[in-house]
């Protein structure tokens, strides 16, 4: 009678099983409203400190980073049997892409530029801001490069000396009108302007030792040309 | 299972579940977070001090463009293993503040080889080029040293302790600490109160202790292995921004350790886990056979 009892007593395995789900369910609803709260805190600070979209394990401070050279023809407008436009399309650069050759005749300078500022790209060339416009748009073109190699010789650039911007889709000749010198902190040269503008500029050359003074030359736009026909598609057609 | 035993049993599993999590959080937050073997591991593993130099090698390549000063200047006077200890020690430092052994947080390497270096560098082109070494050579001297100092110590701190020192958090991880113990050990007590409790519940059917111990475990280890296996599957860390290799390695590489021995210790609760649910799905299958024997035999 005893064991029948016993027997009477125990459960139904179902009713284990439904307990251990139950609980389960019970346990991560309590769970998720207490941790709910604390997520809304910490949430904004997660996605900044974690972003979906930069999945990208570094090894060196080139990753990430696509440098990508162009053959740029800097052909003379005179020399060439492209016909030109006042207006025409413009082709923004991807970051880290060569999209123009700098050339002074003044210093005898021809340097490509490279879209976007790195420690990898100034090795290569010159680089142009990226918040700074792109060739062919109105305002402020900016350009740096290292004052060692390729802008060693900026400071002889005088008012009035030309310097020309190749493009695959146009020509910009600029005039040079000032040499201005400024500290690292003031923005003044190399903010955004109304007008069409050029700022070429890089570190005070010194013995030794760094710098926080800037050298640069500013000049103004003399002619926008555009290719009829962008240099990619000549290219293509050739092809 | 009978209804008046049934109820408190699943009050006391439901306790179990949170006392056993907040057991095993302030158990790992002791024997992982606040361990400097896991900063340890993660510089040998992740090769912090080889990031390291390459990441300090490029900037003094880089800067050598506008200083004019070779990065050899620099590289040569911060050999590698210099870098690593000086990357241990940034952790060591933290860690004894962090134990109370030192009052303040203050992060320092030895720069004797540098400073001779730079100054030796200087006098060779000075004496070369006909400087005069008056109070301006000086300054310039002393400045170079002074950014390549700071440079080297931002670079060694992989783990950003001093970052995190300023912010405060160092400090707040002090005073935590030495609650820590008690939280833990009161997570201990309490833990102790509800299975003896559990097992005052279960004294008619012992068996039953090692189902609600195992519905307890099970649960609390499922709640710790979710979140886990979401940022494993999701490779969540990889989406840190900053992206400067010995701190994106540092930091990740730490984050990573931390979830993986989280991952393991919920696995073994896991597993203990089912083996009570299992020996108790034997108990009462042997139990329940037994009886029926009896059954037979009576009738």
């Amino acid at each position: 009678m005893a064991v029948k009892k016993e027997r009477r007593t125990g459960a139904h395995p179902l009713v284990y099983i439904i307990t251990t789900v139950l609980l389960m369910i019970l346990c991560t609803a309590v769970s998720a409203a207490a941790l709910i709260k604390p997520y809304e805190k910490v949430q904004t600070y997660l996605h900044i400190a974690f972003m979906d979209d930069m999945k990208i394990k570094p090894a060196s401070g080139l990753d990430g980073l696509v440098i990508k050279e162009n053959e740029i023809s800097t052909q003379k407008p005179a020399e060439q049997e492209q016909q030109f436009s006042d207006t025409g399309e413009i082709q923004r650069p991807s970051f880290g892409e060569q999209y123009a050759v700098l050339e002074c005749d003044a210093i005898n300078l021809s340097v490509p530029v490279y879209w976007g500022s790195t420690p990898e790209l100034l090795e290569r060339g010159a680089c142009q801001a990226s918040a700074s416009k792109v060739l062919g748009e109105v305002g402020n073109v900016v350009i740096d490069a290292h004052v060692n190699t390729f802008f060693a010789d900026m400071h002889k650039i005088a008012p009035g000396d030309e310097i020309v911007l190749y493009t695959k889709y146009g020509i910009f000749t600029y005039e040079a009108y000032e040499q201005v010198k400024f500290e690292n902190t003031d923005k003044t040269h190399i903010l955004p302007k109304e007008t069409d503008h050029l700022t070429l500029y890089t570190c005070e050359a010194q013995v030794l030792g760094t710098s926080t003074t800037r050298v640069g030359v500013l000049a103004s736009l003399v002619s926008k040309q555009f290719y009829v026909q962008a240099q990619d598609t000549i290219t293509q057609e050739a092809e | 299972m009978k209804i008046r035993c049934y109820i408190p049993n699943i009050l006391l599993t439901i306790l179990l579940v949170f006392v056993l999590l907040a057991t095993l959080l302030t158990a790992f937050v002791r024997t992982q977070v606040l361990n400097a073997d896991s900063f340890r591991t993660i510089t040998e593993q992740e090769q912090l001090d080889e990031k390291a130099y390459k990441s300090l090698e490029t900037y003094f390549k880089t800067r050598a463009n506008s200083t004019g000063i070779p990065a050899e200047v620099f590289m040569d006077a911060i050999p590698q293993p210099a870098l690593k200890e000086g990357i241990n020690a940034s952790v060591a430092q933290a860690f004894d503040y962090l134990s109370g052994k030192t009052e303040t947080y203050e992060f320092t390497m030895d720069f004797t080889l540098l400073e001779e270096s730079v100054t030796q560098f200087f006098s060779d082109y000075a004496a070369e080029h006909n400087v005069v070494k008056d109070k301006v050579y000086e300054e310039k001297v002393a400045s170079v040293i002074a950014e390549a100092e700071a440079e080297i110590l931002f670079v060694a701190d992989t783990f950003k302790m001093s970052m995190m020192h300023e912010k405060g958090w160092l400090g707040s991880a002090r005073h935590y600490l030495t609650y820590l113990l008690f939280a833990q050990a009161a997570c201990l007590i309490v833990l102790g109160i509800l299975l003896i409790l559990l097992l005052l519940c279960n004294l008619r059917q012992m068996s039953h202790m090692l189902y609600w111990c195992g519905t307890a475990g099970l649960t609390a280890s499922l709640l710790l292995l979710a979140p886990c296996v979401y940022v494993t599957q999701t490779d969540y860390f990889a989406g840190f921004a900053i992206k400067d290799p010995q701190i994106f390695a540092a930091v990740v590489g730490f984050l990573e350790l931390l979830v993986s021995r989280a991952q393991s210790m919920a696995i073994l609760v896991l597993v203990i886990s089912v083996v009570c649910l299992v020996l108790f799905g034997i108990i009462r299958a042997v139990s329940g056979r037994r009886g029926n024997a009896l059954e037979q035999e009576t009738e």
